[in-house]
């Protein structure tokens, strides 16, 4: 905590974080409309409308605070998900030894397969949804998590309080919750910011390519919509209704890294002196 | 040493033959309903998964209804641009990411070190498609430097092959760009932080104190010991470069596989979708098989792990 506090990117990156999240969970209060009200299509920025409105006349800034609901949404949700079976399987697979070799096989198989076009198969494949989408990124990203769990269980098994803690007569579960998985913890944080940055990535691009939930835009979808639109370069609808979708999903990537190195430097102190200089 | 080889072989196979059932299954099992026209027979699955096989053996994958052309014969006209795009780009990062990775390791801290750093970070954050379209404005529309999409000037029948060459090269420049920058700040720090502990090490003062050149000492010394991470990251990052180019192509209506995801998503052209599927998913794993057995012809000490 201490330690965390005193690196300025990620209190930086904490913040800017902080700040999408507020505005997701309090997008009703802050929206000027509905993101589903329909005005007078692509009006040009005015008092009434921030950022104007797009294609079907939608405010694009209600569109804009409403996605960032949604893509936060789906990248937390994944990856909290994603990330709790790869602790359950890392920690089983590490501890118990009759478990390890076919739990690290299904895990070097997901590990191997070439993910992106996977999901991007099956999204196309399933009705176009939040929830869906929420489910194809689970069950392609718990895999480098259970790895990395996996091999700092097996380091923590054979030590001596462990060992200690058997000899009482301790439980195999109450050994896990209690004197494996709590120094397992920061590892945990950190594989949640860096699978998160890749859920937001794949999703805004998978949003970008047509495979979004058209009921619930995310700010890849917005994109879409901006991209298809025959004149956004031409004229200067990209201002308002490209650039800031586009700027938010760099900003919360720029949060995910800057948070994920400052708390590398945290477990992994021989990193210390690097990246940042 | 043996075994190990043989699993790897064996996670491979698997794996092809979950892509290969995937793409049958898919259509069969999703509510979406995109298989009528897909599956119009009445044989049991099994027998239609083994008519599936023999055709695939045989390049057929179906017809394209939006290209109205057999799904084979479009990816193969498609599959040289990618290949372009991801070869140039792929020679392009890894040339560049690591001797910057060095230089700014050399120059620890200084301008020039904190300059690509701040450069390079922040371009990974940029999803390769907004960075595409913010090109395009830039570039395409404002200074009007290079082309907006395609790959080739249509309609223009150059008398040289030069100027044919310089066509494809304009209208390479921007996407190739894209995929770099998103796609080479991973390989350059890791140079970088690799370089920077290897500068510390023991030989490197030696060599310093014979009185051997800066460039030569890291040319022949340091960045020697720090090429093998490297190697390992180029498989991954291949893996990348090889999907961005579904989101780039799409950008600059690149006419390579990426664009035809795109395209048949649009158009619901499910026979061709999976075609490209078959396409990414044996490239990548060709690309991190060849980059597993490169890895372990160098450092003789993966075999025993």
């Amino acid at each position: 905590m201490k330690q965390y506090k005193n690196n300025k990117l990620g209190l930086v990156g904490l913040g800017l974080l902080i700040f999408f999240v507020l505005i997701a969970v309090f997008a009703p209060y802050i929206a000027p409309y509905d993101p589903h009200q329909r005005f007078e299509s692509t009006e040009h920025p005015n008092s009434e409308h921030l950022l104007g409105t797009n294609h079907v006349g939608q405010d694009i800034l209600s569109e804009l605070i409403y996605g960032t609901r949604v893509s936060l949404f789906i990248t937390l949700f994944a990856s909290i998900a994603a990330v709790g079976i790869g602790i359950l399987i890392g920690l089983v697979a590490g501890y118990f030894k009759r478990f390890d070799f076919s739990l690290m096989r299904l895990t070097d198989l997901f590990l191997t397969i070439p993910k992106l076009p996977i999901i991007i198969i099956i999204a196309a494949f399933m009705l176009p949804s939040v929830w869906n989408l929420v489910f194809v990124f689970t069950i392609f990203e718990w895999a480098i998590t259970a790895r990395i769990i996996r091999s700092e269980v097996l380091t923590l098994r054979n030590r001596n309080y462990v060992d200690a803690t058997r000899l009482f007569g301790a439980k195999d579960s109450h050994i896990l919750a209690w004197h494996i998985f709590p120094y397992v913890v920061p590892l945990v944080f950190v594989q949640l910011v860096l699978v998160s940055r890749y859920i937001l990535l794949a999703e805004s691009g998978l949003s970008f390519i047509g495979l979004g939930d058209p009921t619930a835009k995310s700010w890849g979808m917005m994109l879409h919509d901006a991209f298809a639109y025959p004149t956004i370069f031409i004229s200067d609808l990209w201002m308002w209704w490209m650039l800031p979708a586009g700027l938010c999903i760099v900003l919360t990537i720029l949060s995910f890294t800057f948070i994920g190195y400052a708390l590398e430097e945290i477990v992994n102190p021989s990193l210390k002196r690097s990246p940042w200089i | 040493m043996q075994t190990n080889i043989i699993t790897k072989i064996v996670g491979y196979i698997i794996i092809i033959f979950i892509i290969i059932s995937l793409n049958f299954f898919l259509p069969r099992m999703m509510p979406a309903g995109p298989l009528s026209g897909l599956t119009s027979s009445t044989q049991p699955v099994l027998e239609q998964y083994i008519t599936y096989i023999v055709d695939l053996m045989h390049g057929d994958l179906g017809w394209s209804s939006s290209k109205n052309a057999p799904v084979w014969d479009v990816l193969i006209r498609s599959m040289k641009w990618t290949l372009l795009l991801v070869g140039s780009s792929t020679a392009i990062y890894i040339s560049l990411g690591i001797l910057l990775g060095a230089v700014s390791a050399w120059k620890k801290g200084k301008k020039t070190d904190v300059g690509l750093l701040i450069l390079f970070i922040s371009m990974a954050a940029f999803p390769p498609f907004f960075l595409g379209m913010l090109f395009i404005i830039y570039f395409g529309w404002k200074l009007d430097l290079f082309p907006r999409f395609g790959a080739q000037t249509l309609y223009i029948d150059y008398s040289t092959a030069f100027g044919t060459l310089l066509d494809i090269l304009h209208h390479l420049f921007l996407p190739a760009l894209t995929l770099t920058l998103t796609s080479i700040g991973v390989i350059y720090l890791l140079t970088r932080n690799s370089m920077l502990n290897v500068l510390d090490e023991e030989y490197i003062r030696t060599a310093r104190a014979k009185g051997l050149g800066e460039w030569y000492i890291i040319r022949r010394h340091a960045l020697k010991n720090a090429m093998l991470p490297i190697i390992t990251l180029v498989a991954l990052i291949a893996g990348l470069v090889i999907t961005g180019t579904i989101f780039v192509e799409t950008v600059f209506a690149y006419p390579g596989v990426g664009l035809l995801v795109s395209d048949a998503i649009s158009a619901h052209d499910y026979p061709l979708l999976q075609g490209a599927f078959l396409f990414f998913a044996f490239a990548i794993l060709a690309v991190n098989f060849t980059a597993d057995r490169i890895y372990e012809l160098l450092d003789p000490r993966v075999k025993e792990d």
